[in-house]
């Protein structure tokens, strides 16, 4: 009896130690097998084969709703899809409890179930992705064969963006007009109530005017109520942008390496060099001293932006969209009568640029085992009205109405936290098929979009992808720097401004920031010499 | 020939050895099959802190990259710094707080009351699960200049209100005491049931002998959990590099500068740091760090009890 | 035999004293915070936010438990879900927990020592998260599988070096007397040992209960797709959720009338909390004083 135990035993333990073994080589499997997929896909010709049902999984961030709507809806969709393609979606969420860390575990685990995955260059880490072999490269046979109505409606310069090495990583999401350009919210009646021209910030400097006027007249009422924590560099950058032509070049981290608009492949950093940095760490202390924040903002984490909506604090700093769909809207209820306005970084010098088209991109996982399908039900979801509106709106009548005024509605009811679909399809949309939500400001919305439309410029750099990983251990300590001293600059808790900007400097100095500065202005310079 | 008898003789009596412990073996079979499973089958994952980790090529396929990934712990020049703070504030929080744990311990013993001795433990015991967020919510309230209670008592009382979130020399008192507050009474629950265990006929015996409270404690109660107190001692020093991250990241922050010389700690830098770049490497080489070093303290400390008595040491 | 009076000397006494007032006064301590806690989640959002937390709910709302049950079947479902796998986790594992504790109490036991290393060298090195996470996703194939969750919660190094050190206490000749009667290892310890180890088996039980209870991490990481996950995770992420929308950047999609975060944070720790409150009473009685056991002994 014990001979044959232990012999079972033995052969467990053998079992399990193979297994382990063996499934070291797993990832390499799977890039064969993906790289054979794309190489046949690129030989077959036009005539699509759809005999086979197919499952295709989307990855999406957001938390799984659990009210049913997107079920139903999904299931809609799904005919539609199967009656087209052949073909089934469902969606894998990343919910919002420490997302980064579970979106990138989903991506490094090779998870051979996930198909599409929704990507962004500037908040879900798109290009080092790329980098770690996440994505599948789109062929231009492939995107023409398997997305057809997307290949065509996205112009070349626009795919060239999502160009790497002469591979196209991800489809942009480059019909749909947002602005996301930060600034400060301020209330208009409270404006009006200084001697601000037509009761309006129009200058950076204006806003010490405004928040003076909250000290003045309405007592108990914080100017600016901001969580430090939450906002770790403050007004500098809005500072800088406001009195410089600086625009930071997107991608290289820490966010304090820029370029002049008259010179584009030239890295400099209005943080390390120059005097308007010390002048805006000394405004910020001149504003702190006055009390336009709490005197403990460095570890408050209050919800500030219910605060304003309560009338306790008298602005709050966010981008164009959140004002047109969110506060503006939310203040018109809340505290009628208060006339919310938006004063952008850039306002006055008219220093701004539009949105990236890569806010949202789609890529393929380099694990999927159907990307032309993938594709199939992407070209679909983008570009086919009925499909859209399931997707992104639910089902008519239960979900959402349009009104006479063309603008979209909810049927009476309807609870916003409660009923929301919850499909979060940020990685394709296209203004055709967008109408104006009935509860958003769309006045304001119309307004701004054209004011920005006119005077906007366009991020220089779209094709410049930076590769740290010659330097990724400076980049950490000049973002351990940055991230650890900036929110003193920022809230005026540093002493004295001149020595402080001054040792704040020599931190960034002896940390390597001249080995990362020197090592992104290489990689600037042989994209200038590649497209030359 | 007796040389053969020797080593049949030997492997004999080994075979012997596992023969007759077979049944203690089986019974041990549940915990070595669960940690090879969960603990060291995955373990040579650690390699990925050597490696510039490519998620289509797997750990074992990227590319090495040798000690790159730890670079980033001392270029800020700060690790030092860091490795000094997590250090103290742990020899702090385990001997301190084992001492209070002990103490409270003690006293509960010696209550009498039983409606007062439960409901008292219950209440000790709450702090535990306020969850660090909370805690951290509820000491800004109590903190802060603006509206804090402290400093409002203060400014009632007459006095200039202190500023806290200003001034590193209070925290490090601030932090300790916040850990006492939420560990005591959970952790004295283990010295309270050893105490349970100990065989009453002493505890008598030493009354029939004439022994006051005080003798009672020294001579019976402190010897008897001198194991328990070395033991949960020993097994905290492996993880003496370890912070608990809630607590420091909720109580101080990681955004305020002038605190941060006393308060930071390896881990709320490598999450300062790694915020934008998201770097499964470079966190696996932090952790390998604070491995490496917990493991040879915690040899060292385990070897110095062995020799004065091999009963107390873990192993 | 007449029952043993227990004199009350001076220094009782004072020890006495002494024991009530600091247990008192620490006991306090560690209350008021909680009431502060229950207080704020009556509290409406934004006069926390203005004047921060007091003893009392300021402008009492109840609109933070309106939205943490917005989902109530969910609600109740992570309730059960949790609830079944700490009354399995608690038994399972106290009972393997007690096993293996016993097997390294015997100091007969050749293999003793190189088993405690390798329990306790577990608890210095680890995998690493993405390691872990890929192990398990990809070798043990738990994506989504409640045994992801479970499972590792069973075994515990602390728990197990725990439950040995309590079995010191037990005399060496239970043991050695079993085995003259001629019962197996395994006998002893059922028969034996484990009745004799209650204020061993509650407190490690309790641990072990409130492992179960308290866990989210894993959950987090493994149970992307599952209809009820465990409590804590399912209340943490009600509260993330709301400060994710309010603030980060995807806000900008996503139109949602506001949602209060500070005292969300407190209702959900009053839900995870309140259950646990009731069962320490039920857990107390089996810390019985040394003191009582020997009085009905005598």
């Amino acid at each position: 009896m014990k001979n044959s135990f232990q012999r079972g035993l033995a052969l467990f333990l053998t079992t399990i130690i193979i297994l382990s073994l063996a499934s070291c080589g797993g990832g390499d499997a799977v890039s064969k097998i993906s790289s054979k997929v794309a190489a046949k896909s690129s030989e077959t010709d036009k005539k699509i084969d759809t005999s086979e049902h197919k499952k295709i999984v989307f990855l999406v961030l957001g938390d799984k709703p659990t009210n049913g709507r997107m079920e139903a809806s999904m299931a809609k969709e799904n005919k539609l899809l199967t009656q087209k393609i052949n073909t089934e979606l469902s969606l894998q969420f990343i919910e919002w409890a420490d997302w980064q860390a579970k979106y990138q575990l989903a991506l490094a685990s090779g998870d051979s179930s996930i198909d599409l995955v929704g990507t962004a260059t500037d908040w879900l880490y798109a290009w080092p992705l790329v980098r770690k072999g996440a994505f599948l490269p789109l062929s231009e046979d492939m995107l023409s064969t398997y997305a057809p109505q997307t290949w065509k409606s996205v112009p070349k310069e626009d795919w060239e963006e999502c160009t790497s090495e002469g591979k196209i990583w991800f489809i942009p999401e480059d019909q749909y007009t947002q602005w996301t350009n930060h600034g400060m919210f301020y209330r208009g009646d409270w404006a009006k109530e200084t001697n601000l021209s037509n009761g309006k910030v129009t200058r950076f400097e204006d806003l010490e005017t405004y928040f003076d006027g909250i000290l003045k007249n309405h007592q108990g009422v914080i100017p600016w109520d901001v969580s430090g924590p939450n906002n770790l560099w403050g007004l500098l950058p809005g500072y800088l942008e406001s009195h410089t032509q600086d625009i930071v070049i997107l991608g290289v981290d820490p966010a304090i390496f820029y370029y002049d608009r008259s010179d584009p492949y030239k890295v400099i950093s209005p943080f390390m060099d120059g005097q308007e940095f010390v002048d805006a760490v000394k405004l910020m202390k001149k504003w702190g001293d006055k009390g336009f924040w709490r005197s403990d903002v460095l570890n408050y984490q209050g919800d500030t932006r219910s605060l304003m909506y309560a009338g306790k604090s008298g602005a709050d700093q966010h981008h164009t969209q959140t004002f047109v769909t969110t506060t503006r809207p939310q203040m018109n209820a809340k505290q009628p009568g208060s006339d919310l306005q938006f004063y952008y970084w850039g306002e006055e010098n008219k220093n701004v640029n539009r949105d990236l088209i890569t806010h949202g991109a789609l890529a393929i996982s380099a694990s999927s085992r159907n990307p032309e399908r993938a594709l199939m039900v992407y070209d679909l979801i983008r570009n086919d009205k009925q499909i859209y509106m399931l997707h992104n709106f639910g089902i008519e009548g239960k979900d959402y109405l349009i009104n006479k005024d063309g603008t979209l509605g909810h049927p009476k009811g309807y609870d916003e936290t409660k009923d929301a679909l919850g499909t979060n399809f940020w990685y394709g949309r296209i203004d055709k098929f967008e109408p104006d939500h009935d509860n958003w400001d769309n006045a304001a919305k119309k307004q701004i979009f054209e004011e920005l439309d006119k005077v906007a410029g366009k991020y220089a750099l779209s094709k410049f992808v930076f590769d740290p990983t010659k330097v990724s251990a400076e980049i950490a300590a000049l973002t351990d720097i940055c991230n650890s001293q900036m929110p003193s600059l920022a809230y005026g808790k540093a002493g004295d401004p001149v020595q402080a900007v001054a040792k704040f400097r020599e931190a960034l100095k002896s940390a390597g920031y001249e080995k990362v500065k020197t090592e992104v202005q290489d990689q600037l310079n042989k994209l200038k010499s590649s497209q030359s | 020939m007796t040389y053969q008898t020797n080593q049949s003789l030997k492997a004999k009596s080994k075979w012997k050895k596992w023969r007759d412990s077979r049944t203690l073996i089986l019974m041990s079979l549940p915990a070595v099959l669960f940690f090879l499973i969960f603990c060291y089958l995955p373990m040579p994952g650690a390699y990925i802190a050597f490696t510039d980790f490519n998620y289509q090529k797997g750990i074992f396929k990227s590319r090495f990259v040798g000690f790159d990934n730890f670079r980033f712990l001392w270029q800020s020049g700060k690790l030092w710094m860091l490795t000094r703070n997590t250090v103290l504030y742990n020899l702090v929080f385990i001997f301190l707080g084992n001492f209070l744990q002990v103490f409270i311990a003690i006293l509960l013993n010696e209550v009498r009351l039983k409606w007062f001795k439960k409901l008292s433990q219950s209440f000790m015991f709450l702090p535990y699960f306020i969850s660090a967020v909370l805690v951290g919510l509820i000491s800004y309230d109590i903190l802060n200049y603006d509206y804090g209670f402290i400093p409002a008592l203060v400014r009632y009382l007459g006095g200039t209100p202190p500023k806290f979130y200003s001034n590193p020399n209070a925290w490090p008192i601030i932090i300790v005491l916040v850990n006492l507050w939420q560990t005591t009474g959970y952790g004295s629950i283990v010295y309270f049931a050893t105490i349970c265990g100990i065989d009453p006929t002493l505890m008598e015996a030493s009354e029939i002998d004439g022994a006051n409270g005080f003798q009672r404690i020294r001579y019976i109660l402190l010897p008897s959990l001198k194991p328990t107190v070395i033991i949960l001692i020993l097994f905290s020093i492996g993880g003496i590099l370890k912070g608990n991250f809630g607590l420091f990241y909720n109580l101080v922050g990681s955004s305020n500068a002038a605190l941060l010389p006393v308060t930071d700690i390896i881990e709320t830098y490598v999450y300062r740091t790694l915020i934008n770049q998201f770097n499964f490497s470079f966190s696996a080489a932090a952790g390998l760090y604070q491995s490496v070093f917990g493991f040879i303290l915690v040899m060292v400390a385990n070897g110095m009890v062995r020799r004065i008595d091999s009963d107390y040491a873990l192993f | 035999m007449a029952t043993v009076r227990i004199q009350k000397d001076t220094s009782s006494k004072v020890i006495a004293v002494i024991a009530y007032l600091f247990v008192s006064i620490f006991a306090v301590l560690c209350l008021i915070p909680f009431i502060m806690m229950i207080s704020a989640s009556f509290s409406s959002e934004t006069a926390i936010m203005q004047a921060g937390i007091g003893l009392l709910p300021k402008e009492p709302s109840v609109e933070a438990y309106r939205i943490a049950f917005l989902s109530p079947k969910y609600l109740a479902g992570s309730y059960i879900v949790t609830i079944l796998m700490t009354c399995f986790g608690t038994g399972i594992g106290l009972f393997l927990i007690g096993m293996t504790g016993y097997v390294l109490y015997r100091k007969d036991f050749f293999l003793r020592n190189k088993i405690a290393f390798y329990i306790y060298f577990t608890t210095l090195f680890s995998a690493g998260l993405a390691p872990t996470y890929l192990w398990m996703i990809k070798y043990l194939g738990l994506k989504n599988n409640y045994l992801a969750v479970f499972l590792p919660l069973l075994m515990n190094p602390w728990l197990i070096f725990l439950m040995r050190n309590f079995m010191k206490s037990i005399p060496y000749e239970i043991t050695e007397s079993g085995k003259i009667d001629g019962a197996g290892d395994f006998r002893i310890f059922v028969s034996l040992i484990l009745p004799m180890l209650k204020p061993a088996l509650a407190t490690v039980g309790l641990f072990l209960a409130l492992g179960y209870w308290n866990e989210w991490y894993n959950s987090m990481l493994y149970l992307q797709n599952v209809d009820f996950v465990p409590l804590q995770y399912y209340l943490y992420n009600i509260v993330n959720k709301a400060a994710a929308l309010n603030q980060s950047v995807a806000g900008a999609n996503v139109t949602v009338g506001h949602l209060p975060t500070q005292t969300l944070k407190m209702a959900t720790a009053v839900l995870t909390t309140g259950p646990i409150i009731f069962l320490y009473p039920f857990v107390q009685k089996y810390f019985i004083s040394g003191i009582t056991v020997g009085a009905v002994k005598g």
